[in-house]
């Protein structure tokens, strides 16, 4: 195999597609932290909380103002959320949702429009094992 | 009842069992008719599958409730296509689902090759192998015929699930997902059997483009139930079960162009293992993920029932892929993947396939990286994170946007070495097309998004390049119908490039031109205006439901020479809480959709209207057509073609290429 112009390019594109991502990555692609209700305490900076919203679901006017707790867990934490942007209409008590925010003074202040509802069938929970 | 089921399924993992240790010993020592038998236990697999899954069928019709699954999956109200649908709408069915769609496949293609001997003496131990995980979890993990003594009712379906998009879109994805199965045994089968010429290529193509045809439809199908029934004018949203369902199709368009570079100068052949064994693997993560639920941790591998299994044997596979194509590519003999030819220059028709290549690869692996960060970050850091929508964007925008252009090049550079010279004549006029085109749109105030007038531009390139190619070639064919029934595979393929070219415009519409206006708080009479139409609120009034109350308001809306009423509204359940109601518009014209949501305020005298214009968004169902009908031209048995091949493998037969 001798060493053909065309390989070289070749190989210089994969690294250039690499260190795009590794620039990428170590830049601005270091994620949000994910957090439930329980471990959110008083986490600073842009987390995503992840939960089950707990009713009732109030609009205080353009926002909304809802409680969110651990998703299939006992556990009693809640986050009290307030919410503007776009809503899904899939979005109602009980629902699994994900939304990205900052807590401020113990109450979870949500990004605009970054409230998403997960898909209620691809997230059922596996049926129980039996025997 | 399930007593039957139970048997015919054991039969099924007795068959597949036999088709893996007897077909795997019968071609180590070359024993032709215990091969052939290998081979017809392998193809009675299949009616053994279909009885059990013909049993689940009957028992959700009947709604016998003596079965577990029947009972925690649907209900008597349930209407009778949605009781069916609940066949894949818990674990156990669908991978019944699998099982029953991967043993017709493997019967299928096994049969119409079953000339090749040698292809196929190694291919059906391989598809044993995939049937035997499956059967063993349907026989002994998860078994769809558990039974119980019978409740009064069933536990009914979640109310999302009542659609009819979900009778259509998850059986689409399993059949692309299982698809995939077919080229990788031929490929694994070409690999340990040492006949890696092109024949496992031929004979898999068009399984492939209809692996690769069902994951795209199921994509599209569950994209427009997401923009119909989740009703915000999102898509799309990086989830890890859409991506799921869109890295093997990445990595499946990737593999679709690079084989045409093996069939045609006999290069790339390690690559195309590579491609055909990741596209196979990401298809059962794929189907993994879409069972498991969204891998927030790696709790939930070991949550999951069948989650441990499933990693065995996604890690049993890649361990088996990697060793077998590492083996034959370092080795010499026949069985080599070693080539001879080697790329000539950086502007011909091989190398930008190449590019092709590596930008749709890198795309899918960016995004498994996604979804795999929650994972990653957990093992490596102690805390979950996550990525999001900037990162995959950032990716699709780095990654997609060239391959763009590439559409229009690749299929327009001459194979071997392309001049200067003709490369200038050939894309003088699409060049010129898409640079007016650029500016104009730039004139228009289209600037506002970058992203947007790049995709636009080299949209309008790619479209000028198809165009030219159809009418060169119609002068020279004598007709636009003689022409693509004298070569179905490149017409076919420029009508998918077409389709992609509307997608990437319905796309690049919708998010890069869309206009939100929040929170017009508007009393009755008044107006706001958004993206050049004109809303007025002109009156509510309060609904009454079964179980719910709540108001619908009547918006006007006057503009871009249409006029129409858009009716947003809210419900209040008691036991559920407030939803909304949105109200939306085709703009024929347009070919945009006009969103509206609205919410009373405090007083309860005014109201809070939300509006969002996505202009050109109907383009990506288009395109969804066009592609079907792409794949379908590509795909249809062509008869010139199988004598080409037939004069090609003159020692042999054509493999029958379906």
């Amino acid at each position: 195999m001798g060493a053909s112009p065309a390989r070289l390019v070749i190989a210089l594109s994969v690294a250039a597609a690499l260190a795009i991502f590794v620039v990428y990555t170590a830049l601005a692609g270091n994620g949000v932290a994910q957090l439930t209700p329980s471990t959110i305490g008083t986490a600073k900076g842009n987390v995503l909380l992840v939960g089950k919203v707990v009713g009732p679901v109030q609009h205080v006017g353009g926002a909304l103002r809802f409680a969110v707790k651990d998703i299939g867990d006992a556990k009693p934490a809640r986050v009290s959320v307030s919410y503007a942007g776009s809503v899904p209409s899939l979005f109602r008590t009980g629902r699994d949702i994900s939304v990205a925010g900052v807590m401020r003074n113990g109450r979870f202040a949500a990004t605009r429009d970054s409230l998403i509802t997960k898909c209620p069938d691809h997230y059922a929970p596996p049926a129980s094992p039996k025997t | 009842m399930a007593s039957l089921g139970r048997a015919a399924l054991l039969i099924a993992f007795g068959l597949v069992a036999y088709a893996l240790l007897a077909g795997s010993y019968a071609a180590w020592k070359k024993r032709r008719r215990l091969a052939l038998s290998a081979q017809n236990a392998l193809i009675a697999a299949f009616p053994a599958t279909l009885v059990a899954s013909a049993i689940l069928l009957i028992a959700l019709a009947r709604h016998d409730f003596t079965f577990a699954y029947v009972a925690e999956h649907t209900s008597r109200n349930l209407p009778l296509p949605y009781t069916l649908s609940a066949f894949w709408g818990g674990q156990e069915g669908s991978l019944l689902l699998w099982l029953v769609i991967l043993t017709g496949y493997a019967a299928l293609a096994v049969w119409l090759n079953r000339r090749h001997r040698e292809l196929m003496a190694w291919t059906v131990p391989v598809f044993g192998l995939i049937a035997v995980f499956f059967g063993f979890m349907l026989c002994f993990v998860s078994s769809p015929f558990h039974q119980q003594p019978a409740p009064a009712d069933g536990a009914g379906m979640v109310p999302s699930l009542q659609n009819p998009y979900m009778l259509a879109h998850p059986p689409m994805l399993y059949l692309g997902y299982v698809g995939l199965a077919v080229p990788f045994a031929f490929a694994m089968g070409a690999l340990l059997s040492g006949r890696t010429d092109e024949r496992w290529i031929v004979a898999t193509r068009r399984w492939t483009l209809a692996a690769w045809l069902f994951l795209g439809v199921g994509q599209l199908l569950g994209s427009h139930w997401a923009y119909v029934e989740i009703g915000w004018g999102g898509y799309y949203a990086w989830d890890p079960v859409e991506n799921a369902a869109f890295m093997p199709w990445l990595v499946a368009t990737a593999f679709l162009h690079s084989v045409m570079i093996q069939e045609k100068r006999g290069m790339l052949k390690v690559w195309n293992m590579v491609l055909v064994a990741l596209a196979f693997n990401l298809s059962l993560f794929g189907t993994f993920l879409t069972r498991s639920g969204i891998i927030n941790s790696v709790h939930s591998f070991s949550q999951s029932p069948i989650g441990a299994w499933f990693m065995g044997f996604l890690v049993l596979m890649i361990v088996f892929s990697v060793v077998l194509i590492l083996w034959r590519s370092s080795g010499g003999g026949d069985g080599s993947l070693r080539t001879k030819t080697k790329l000539e220059s950086l502007v011909s028709r091989e190398a930008t396939f190449l590019y092709n290549n590596l930008l749709l690869v890198a795309l899918a692996l960016t995004i498994l990286w996604g979804v795999l960060y929650p994972v990653l970050s957990e093992a490596v850091r102690g805390q979950t994170r996550s990525v999001s929508k900037p990162y995959y964007d950032f990716f699709l925008h780095t990654f997609g946007l060239p391959l763009i252009l590439l559409m229009g090049l690749g299929p327009l550079v001459a194979w071997r070495k392309a001049s200067l010279r003709s490369l200038a004549k050939t894309f003088l006029i699409p060049f010129a097309v898409a640079v007016v085109t650029g500016g104009v749109l730039l004139g228009l105030g289209f600037g506002s998004s970058w992203v947007g007038l790049l995709a636009y531009t080299f949209s309008a390139f790619v479209a000028a390049s198809i165009v030219l190619e159809f009418v060169r070639g119609r002068s020279a064919a004598g007709g636009i119908f003689k022409l693509v029934s004298r070569n179905r595979r490149r017409y076919g393929g420029y009508v998918v490039h077409a389709a992609v070219v509307l997608f990437v415009i319905g796309v690049a519409g919708s998010n890069s031109y869309q206009t939100i206006r929040e929170n017009g708080h508007l009393r009755i009479g008044q107006s706001m205006e958004a993206a050049g139409y004109r809303f007025t609120y002109e009156s509510i009034k309060g609904v009454k439901g079964p179980n719910y109350t709540g108001f619908r308001t009547v918006v006007s809306v006057v503009g871009n020479g249409e006029r129409f009423d858009l009716t947003p509204g809210q419900n209040n359940d008691p036991l559920q809480g407030t939803s909304f109601v949105a109200s939306i518009y085709h703009d024929p014209r347009t070919l945009g959709d006009v969103f509206t949501n609205a919410s009373l305020d405090k007083a309860g005298t005014a109201i809070d209207l939300h509006i969002f214009v996505k202009p050109l968004i109907n383009l990506i169902w288009a395109g969804g057509f066009l592609f079907v009908f792409g794949a379908l031209v590509a795909m249809w048995p062509d008869a010139v073609e199988q004598r080409r091949l037939a004069a090609r493998y003159a020692a042999g037969t054509a493999p029958a290429g379906i």
